[in-house]
């Protein structure tokens, strides 16, 4: 009968499985036999088991911090103080102060009116007086809803003190049901893993202590006193190390701004360079030639319902008037995804190759797809100025973490054993690279580019912040002068050239992993 | 050329960032393999390994995972580099060729099997086939020429244009075995080549590795974790236990003779029949037993037990055993044969 599980079982199951009950009392130390039992029967039952641990409801957080159980006793902690809150407004703050204050300063207006009506009378000004006296009666009427007001909340102290002991007592219960619940769990963990605090520890239960009484005097006192220092609800920020440290970088920046003027203007102007060429491609070329080469790619690389989508996007943004702009756009794309890929995929290279390389820089990669777009344009300006490689330089900030983020996982996912076969049939490094690990990893690579393309044209509205033209200039007039209906169709004009590189792009990738 | 192809000396292997220090204190201090792990955080790879391997033979290198016989291929064409000792291909110290010098053994004179193919799957078979020679530059219609002729040594003519994903494993590891005869090496490096196949086609590319083998005079050093694989195909088995070898040995020696518990362990269930022979088990004839033995039939002292079985069941009587002369030596009782199959008990 070793597994019988009605009254007493608890008891017999404990007999028949010593070992559990030996553990458990190993476990808990302090009480050792409440938790043997309590446990076997948690773990005979297989849904809920209603348990009371009474020092677990009277001791709340401190007995959850005693026994290690650190995610409850914050639990705990945060309810009971929500609770002890409203228990204390309603028992000691003034909750009719500020309708009472209202009501005193009411009253010694009307005493000053009626003081006023009065003299009037005597001096036989029956209209004057009768005005004064219409005054004193609306002040009457106000003075006696502030004294019902003020009533009113002390009345409401009463509901807060019953609400809030209600809610203590209903948390005590809580703890108590909860606690060997969850203890057992923490049992469970301790068992597979004995570096799982277990026992009783007086070390755990002071810093509870500690850690609950700061807390708890804190809240309430901020929460109770009607005026407390002021320190308590507005952090003692001290403005002038903001003003301070705002004017070093100021100065960091204006400096290399000059030390390295030559520097960044040669940057910009590279770019410029690249950027005209890819203008007189595309804005500069008749518009008939662009679309109907943009088309023939379409089919060759996607297949004829890319190719009537493409038709039909050109026709929008061409008939809609944004052909210029949408190939400024395109033009700026292009020269940022190009330098993202050129910069990115040597970088993926040397990080797929130096762990202690690509360990510094993914906190970085991380920073620049999370930074906010704008906090970064403010550097860009101050290096670069305005306009379109400056902006193209922002869209790159973006860019670039996924080309180089894939780039290294496609080489780390180059099986080790083909590598080796390249090296010991004699390749040296760059013949393993470019015969057998590029190719392998050139499908996580195009994914890359294809990520990295609209990663910078998410970026180009932003990028027209900084003077950078193209469809994004327009975004930004529409939501200057809340033109929605422009903004809409420009709108639709960016996406449309989103969708079309973004389909584009797919189709080659299909077609290099196609025939292998 | 020099008389040895593969020759190696003291070569130890220790893994580690300590393992120079690991090594020095192996060699004053005669640690084990435990010590130096708690000591210097180091690994033992192989431990003092010394073997020659002669032309033209296949020497296969028999252990169980973790003995370090992958690691012990390695070396050969330092694809690891040994801590101490010397490794000697074809007359030359591996451990001291400069890095092109090193890649020009690699791709000329050593050819390389691997246990999980390492097939380039971008790569036709003929490509995978023709990657060494591209690796040395050789135009292309040389490189298809040679994938050609290596394919149809392997059987597999008509594959050439298929993809590694396209063929069996089977298949997929004949193209391993062609891609390492493409550049006609003179030392063949095949590292677990047919564990992960399945028993019949390993047995199949064991034969027709094995008369490739004979054909072409390649000398092959083969690792293995299959006794019956290296008895099969081993002209000699170097047994490795722990990073060291236990025994060298040919076939019979291990089977007949096994150095120690291990090898005696590894050797119970190997089938003898075709390892030991007459004059192995036979008893010396007394004088007198001339006539006794009449009727028997007489079988020439170098039969193998097989044949013994064979002719022990067409008659009644103990087989009687003849040296070279046709004169009789000895004699084999049924018992006798019957032990003699089950190891000599």
């Amino acid at each position: 009968m070793i597994y019988r599980t009605r009254e007493n079982s608890s008891q017999s199951v404990a007999d028949a499985v010593p070992h559990i009950a030996d553990s458990v009392r190993a476990f808990a130390v302090a009480r050792g036999d409440y938790y043997a039992r309590v446990m076997i029967r948690i773990q005979s039952h297989a849904g809920f088991v209603a348990t009371f641990n009474w020092g677990a409801a009277v001791f709340g957080p401190v007995w959850a911090a005693a026994r290690g159980l650190w995610g409850l006793f914050s639990c705990f902690a945060v309810l009971e103080l929500m609770a002890l809150v409203q228990l204390s407004r309603g028992l000691f703050s003034d909750l009719g102060a500020v309708p009472r204050a209202r009501a005193d300063r009411l009253g010694e207006n009307y005493e000053r009116m009626l003081a006023r009506v009065q003299a009037a009378r005597d001096q036989g000004d029956e209209t004057g007086a009768d005005a004064l006296a219409r005054n004193a009666e609306r002040l009457q009427a106000a003075l006696e809803k502030a004294l019902d007001q003020a009533q009113e909340a002390a009345a409401a102290g009463v509901e807060l003190v019953i609400f809030g002991l209600f809610a203590f007592v209903l948390i005590k219960g809580i703890e108590g049901i909860s606690a060997n619940i969850a203890y057992e769990k923490h049992y469970s963990r301790w068992r597979a893993d004995k570096r799982v605090r277990a026992g009783f520890q007086w070390t755990g239960a002071a810093v509870g202590a500690v850690f609950v009484a700061a807390v708890y005097s804190i809240a309430l006192y901020g929460f109770t006193v009607a005026e407390p220092v002021a320190f308590i609800h507005t952090f003692p920020a001290d403005k002038t190390h903001y003003q301070m440290l705002a004017a070093a970088i100021d100065r960091v920046f204006d400096q290399t701004a000059t030390d390295f003027g030559v520097f960044f203007d040669g940057i910009a102007r590279g770019i410029r360079f690249l950027l005209d060429g890819l203008e007189v491609v595309f804005v500069q070329t008749p518009w008939p030639v662009v679309m109907v080469v943009i088309t023939i790619f379409a089919w060759r690389l996607a297949g004829p319902r890319v190719a009537i989508f493409t038709v039909a996007a050109l026709a929008y943004i061409a008939l809609l008037g944004f052909w210029e702009k949408a190939m400024e756009t395109v033009s700026l794309l292009g020269a940022a995804s190009f330098l993202c890929v050129a910069i990115g995929i040597p970088l993926g290279i040397w990080f797929a190759r130096s762990e202690r390389v690509y360990a510094v820089a993914r906190p970085v990669l991380d920073l620049m797809q999370t930074l906010p777009s704008f906090v970064y344009l403010i550097p860009i300006i101050a290096f670069f100025g305005t306009g379109k490689p400056p902006g193209i330089l922002a869209s790159m900030v973006f860019g670039l973490p996924p080309i180089i983020r894939l780039t290294t996982l496609g080489l780390r996912e180059v099986p080790k054993d083909v590598t080796e076969a390249s090296r010991a049939f004699g390749a040296t490094r760059w013949q393993t690279l470019t015969g057998v690990e590029m190719p392998l990893a050139l499908p996580s690579i195009m994914t890359g580019i294809n990520q990295t393309i609209l990663m910078c044209l998410s970026l180009v509205v932003i990028a027209a912040l900084i003077d950078a033209k193209g469809l994004g200039y327009d975004i930004l007039a529409a939501l200057q002068y809340a033109a929605k209906g422009q903004g809409i169709l420009a709108g639709f004009a960016i996406l449309f050239c989103a969708v079309v590189i973004d389909r584009l792009v797919q189709g080659g990738i299909k077609q290099k992993k196609g025939p292998r | 050329m020099s008389d040895i192809p593969i020759k190696l000396e003291g070569v130890w292997k220790i893994f580690g960032t300590r393992a120079e220090e690991a090594m020095a204190a192996v060699r004053s201090e005669g640690l084990s393999k435990n010590e130096v792990l708690a000591r210097f955080g180091a690994v033992i790879g192989i431990a003092d390994v010394s073997f020659d391997v002669h032309w033209g033979e296949i020497f296969c290198i028999m252990g169980l995972s973790g003995s370090g016989k992958s690691t012990l291929i390695r070396h050969i064409n330092r694809l690891i580099e040994p801590t101490a000792g010397r490794v000697e291909v074809l007359g030359r110290d591996v451990t001291r060729l400069s890095e092109p010098e090193l890649r020009a053994m690699r791709s000329q004179k050593i050819g390389m099997v691997f246990q999980h193919m390492a097939l380039l799957p971008h790569r036709s078979v003929r490509d995978n086939v023709a990657y060494p020679l591209e690796i040395r530059g050789a135009p292309k219609g040389r490189r298809w020429e040679i994938s050609q002729h290596v394919l149809s040594l392997v059987g597999l003519d008509g594959f050439e244009d298929r993809f590694p994903d396209e063929i069996s494993g089977g298949m997929q590891q004949r193209v391993g075995l062609a891609r390492a005869l493409a550049s006609d090496p003179d030392v063949l490096l095949m590292d677990e080549p047919f564990s992960a196949l399945d028993p019949l086609i390993r047995r199949q590319l064991q034969d027709q590795f094995k008369a490739l083998s004979e054909q072409l005079h390649k000398t092959t050093l083969f690792i293995t974790h299959d006794l019956d694989e290296a008895i099969r195909l081993g002209t000699r088995i170097a047994i490795m236990k722990d990073g060291r070898i236990v025994q060298i040995g040919t076939p019979v020696d291990i089977v007949t003779n096994p150095a120690d518990d291990y090898v005696r362990d590894f050797v119970r269930n190997i089938s003898r029949l075709k390892l030991v022979f007459a004059h192995a088990i036979m008893e010396p004839l007394t004088s007198d037993s001339a006539e006794k033995f009449a009727q028997s039939p007489r079988v020439s002292q170098d039969s193998d037990l097989d044949h013994l079985v064979d002719v022990a069941i067409t008659t009644p009587h103990p087989l009687v055993i003849t040296n070279a002369e046709g004169k009789d030596i000895g004699v084999v009782s049924k018992d006798r044969l019957l032990r003699g199959i089950q190891g000599g008990k």
